[in-house]
């Protein structure tokens, strides 16, 4: 029956991804202002270097550039470097640095910026938070010549290139770094192909084309300036007024896209969608294992085998999420897969809850053992989680109730909901965690994740502690050897399924929908932020 | 004594309380936001989850004071209120006052236009109903019931569906001019205009037929005469009583419409502050909306002293 669901999921799917993408048909024109809908929070600084989260990527994408990117087969390409090489102990990094490009404000981009990027993430006042993981390896930043900037690593990083292809480590021009972190938040300035010219907080931002561009990415389809005069970055907060705004063409682009409106646009031929899942780590349930029940493997795979996840994906996404079976996303290439093992089955629930001890049922038909009911706390993020999902974990809930679980699920906001997991009194939880690469395994479920960042933020939610999977993933990240370092991540891919810690269950979700005028919209391969650059509108 | 004393001594209270009122909210909006979960060392250096280093933490704390105990933090909050500087934003980067600044205005436009049509619409209906005999009282009573009724969102969804998707008319979100107010606007005051309605239409069937009505009948005055000149300023009086409840019904609405419609104002700010445990900006937004709330009871106590003189000698006699 599970493997039936999946399968017709799959079948629509098929059906439905296949609309976009068909742009090729005639010549861009250039002019005209493409109005981006978000429904993401605003952001309270430009600079993704100061904190660094999506919505700043998102809009950042339009004016900032990184060193490297990554195409649509995870192969890092060249960007603003163009060729680079390691070192024999993986210690050191040298990138050759196109040398015709400057920032919108005229300064040079050259090694000395590089330089400048790299201290100004680190430096403590800027408050850095994803740009400064990014980069812990890196002890400094040297100029040999003004277009080779030479990298020094305090240990190998598999995971630099990846790191560095990520927005939040973009190049801004070190004359604009100088000014107050107040104005740097106002109007960053960067090479990319659009420049800020106003930010109406609450409303919208207004990007401006950069006429002198010359360095896209790779795997860009132009070359030269983009093709738009400007872009009109809106907020709007509620999904379904954006959803209205898109069809009254208000708007020309909106994200965060319900799963019910991607059906409903579907049927418009006015409408398509883009769908761009996010790198790093799959949507998944993970079960803390450092508490009772889950410190039992046997109470953890027999709640994994007692959730039918595959039918509450089935009708409350409507075929636009796949189930995933792995820990990383499926744009991941080292992305591993175990379908076996996440089967839906009830008996082999019971059986390995007796065998656990929890023989009893109460009268509500929960187990208990030695007076203790078998009751798991799910805090909610009401943030992070979309309705749909918040759907999905009632379901969930249901259904592992036929096995004896009482499941307390409590929808919190996002401060509180950290509250909850930092006090470690869930059994329960699902958190998304966007990262170019698979290092982000290392992030989640090496034991050293388990010890809070001094925020009291910690990522390895699951707490797994392994010291053989602690092993493979500091080989795994040291490794240079692309085979070496494959193998590594397999491995340790398999200890954290087969040891039922988490219960995948799709990509994280995330797409375009675009009016039929919008020609060549086209997601980052990086962390699959959509770029404007090759966009144009059909008049 | 002078006949203006009593109504001096009245205001300069007022006043007292007023202050009172303020060092109160703030108070307690100021302890109150520390005790939700949530550090808000996060706020600055990035939102709540931010993987920030231990140095950026104890930069941000050093900067805005955090590390120093917190009944320190609370004197100094209170004389930096004391000089009327309500501080910045931990996740903004700008001053508290210029976010309000900002977000006020269009907030007070919104809810005077919200309750200027909640007005008409409660005006009229009660008009009607009150000559319309028993039938027509009895739609309108049902009408109110379900116009006060009706939650903000859902009107809000049900005038985008209608109004723009269906029909085409108006824009889904705002946009600047008047035709962007329009949705916002209705959406606020519907529900307003219901509670308006059921208070208006009693007091004006009390006073359609009372002695003076009919006296004004007796001399020749019409229905509308005595409608429009006699008994409207009678129903006026516990309408406008309810105007204090109308600020907060429509200040609490704003932070729906707002994020609704994508309206720029203080209700969204209010929420994303709320959210991001940016303490400063609660605390300002707390000030100005007791502020404004303490404003619209004054005048309205000062209104009804002007409609309804025996309030006024009652008052002074006390």
């Amino acid at each position: 029956m599970p493997l039936l669901a999946a399968a017709a999921v799959t079948a629509v799917l098929a059906g439905c991804t296949a609309s976009p993408a068909s742009t090729a048909t005639s010549t861009p024109v250039a002019g005209g202002t493409l109005v981006y809908a978000t429904g993401d929070a605003e952001p309270t600084c430009l600079d993704p270097h100061v904190g660094g989260n999506y919505p700043q990527a998102l809009v950042a994408t339009q004016y900032l550039e990184s060193l490297v990117s990554r195409d649509s087969t995870g192969k890092i390409i060249p960007w603003l470097a163009t060729a680079w090489t390691t070192s024999a102990d993986g210690l050191s990094w040298d990138f050759t640095l196109k040398n015709d490009v400057t920032f919108t404000d005229g300064t040079p981009f050259d090694a000395a910026a590089v330089a400048a990027n790299v201290a100004h993430v680190q430096n403590p006042s800027t408050a850095s938070s994803t740009g400064y993981l990014a980069l812990a390896k890196v002890t400094s930043v040297t100029a040999p010549d003004a277009h080779t900037a030479h990298f020094t690593l305090s240990q190998p990083d598999s995971a630099l290139l990846e790191s560095l292809s990520m927005p939040w480590v973009a190049m801004e021009s070190p004359t604009a770094l100088k000014r107050s972190q107040a104005d740097n938040c106002a109007s960053p300035i960067g090479t990319g192909p659009f420049t800020v010219t106003t930010w109406n907080r609450q409303q919208s931002i207004t990007l401006t084309r950069n006429d002198a561009y010359n360095s896209p990415p790779a795997d860009a389809a132009h070359q030269g300036p983009a093709y738009l005069q400007s872009i009109e970055w809106r907020f709007l907060p509620d999904s379904a007024s954006r959803y209205a705004a898109l069809q009254a063409g208000t708007v020309d682009v909106i994200d965060n896209v319900q799963p019910d409106t991607i059906v409903q646009a579907q049927k418009s031929s006015d409408l398509s969608y883009l769908s761009a899942p996010r790198p790093g780590a799959s949507d998944r349930i993970e079960l803390n294992s450092s508490i009772a029940p889950f410190d039992d493997a046997n109470v953890r795979e027999a709640f994994i085998r007692s959730a039918d996840v595959n039918d509450a994906v089935t009708s409350l996404f409507f075929g636009t999420a796949t189930r995933s079976y792995s820990a990383l996303s499926s744009i991941e290439p080292l992305g591993y897969s175990e379908p076996g093992i996440f089967g839906y089955d009830q008996a082999a629930a019971a059986t390995l809850l007796d065998k656990a001890g929890w023989t009893d049922r109460n009268t509500d038909g929960y187990r208990v053992k030695n007076g203790q009911v078998l009751e798991l706390k799910f805090p909610v993020s009401t943030n992070q989680s979309i309705p749909a999902e918040q759907s999905l974990f009632e379901q969930l809930q249901a259904t592992s109730k036929q096995a004896g679980f009482k499941v307390d699920l409590e929808p919190l906001d996002l401060s509180s909901w950290y509250g909850a997991l930092g006090s470690n009194s869930y059994n329960l939880v699902s958190a998304p965690y966007t990262k170019v690469g698979p290092d982000v395994l290392r992030t989640l479920f090496d034991s050293a994740s388990t010890k809070p960042a001094p925020s009291g933020y910690f990522a390895n939610h699951a707490q797994v502690t392994n010291p053989t999977l602690d092993d493979l993933l500091t080989r795994a990240s040291q490794s240079s050897d692309a085979t070496e370092r494959a193998s590594l991540y397999t491995q340790a891919q398999k200890i954290v399924l087969e040891g039922f810690y988490i219960l995948p269950l799709y990509d994280q979700q995330n797409g375009y929908l675009q009016r039929s005028v919008v020609k060549g919209l086209r997601a980052m391969p990086t962390v699959s932020t959509p770029t404007l650059y090759d966009t144009w509108l059909q008049k | 004594m002078t006949p203006a004393a009593p109504l001096l001594r009245w205001l300069l209270l007022r006043l007292g309380g007023v202050v009172f009122v303020l060092w109160a909210v703030s108070t307690v909006t100021f302890f109150a936001i520390r005790l939700i979960p949530g550090d808000p060392a996060e706020a600055i250096v990035g939102g709540p989850g931010s993987e920030a280093s231990a140095d950026a933490l104890a930069d941000a704390r050093a900067e805005y004071g955090l590390d120093q105990p917190l009944l320190l933090q609370y004197l100094r909050f209170l004389g930096r209120l004391a000089s009327l500087d309500l501080g910045r934003s931990y996740a903004l980067h700008q001053s508290v006052a210029s976010v309000i600044a900002d977000t006020l205005p269009p907030t007070l436009g919104l809810a005077v236009v919200a309750l200027s049509v909640a007005v008409v619409i409660a005006l009229a209906v009660a008009a009607w109903s009150v000559r319309g005999g028993r039938a027509a009282s009895a739609v309108a009573s049902f009408l109110e019931v379900v116009a006060a009724a009706v939650p903000h969102f859902w009107l809000a969804i049900l005038g985008i569906v209608l109004f723009s998707t269906a029909l085409g008319w108006l824009p889904p979100v705002s946009v600047p001019g008047p035709s962007g107010l329009i949705l916002p606007a209705l959406t606020l005051a519907v529900p307003l205009a219901g509670f308006l309605g059921q208070v208006m239409r009693e007091a004006l069937l009390d006073a359609m037929s009372s002695p003076f009505a009919l006296s004004a009948r007796a001399r020749g005055e019409n229905e509308n005469g005595v409608f429009w000149r006699h008994a409207l300023r009678h129903s006026a009086i516990p309408a406008i009583g309810l105007a204090g409840w109308a600020f907060g019904s429509l200040l609490s609405g704003a932070v729906v419409v707002e994020t609704i419609f994508a309206r720029p104002g203080l209700g969204r700010s209010l929420l994303q502050a709320v959210q991001g445990r940016d303490v400063p900006l609660v605390v300002g937004v707390v000030i100005v909306v007791a502020l404004g709330y303490m404003l619209v009871t004054t005048a309205t106590d000062l209104a009804e002293r002007l409609i309804d003189p025996r309030l006024a000698a009652r008052a002074v006699s006390r």
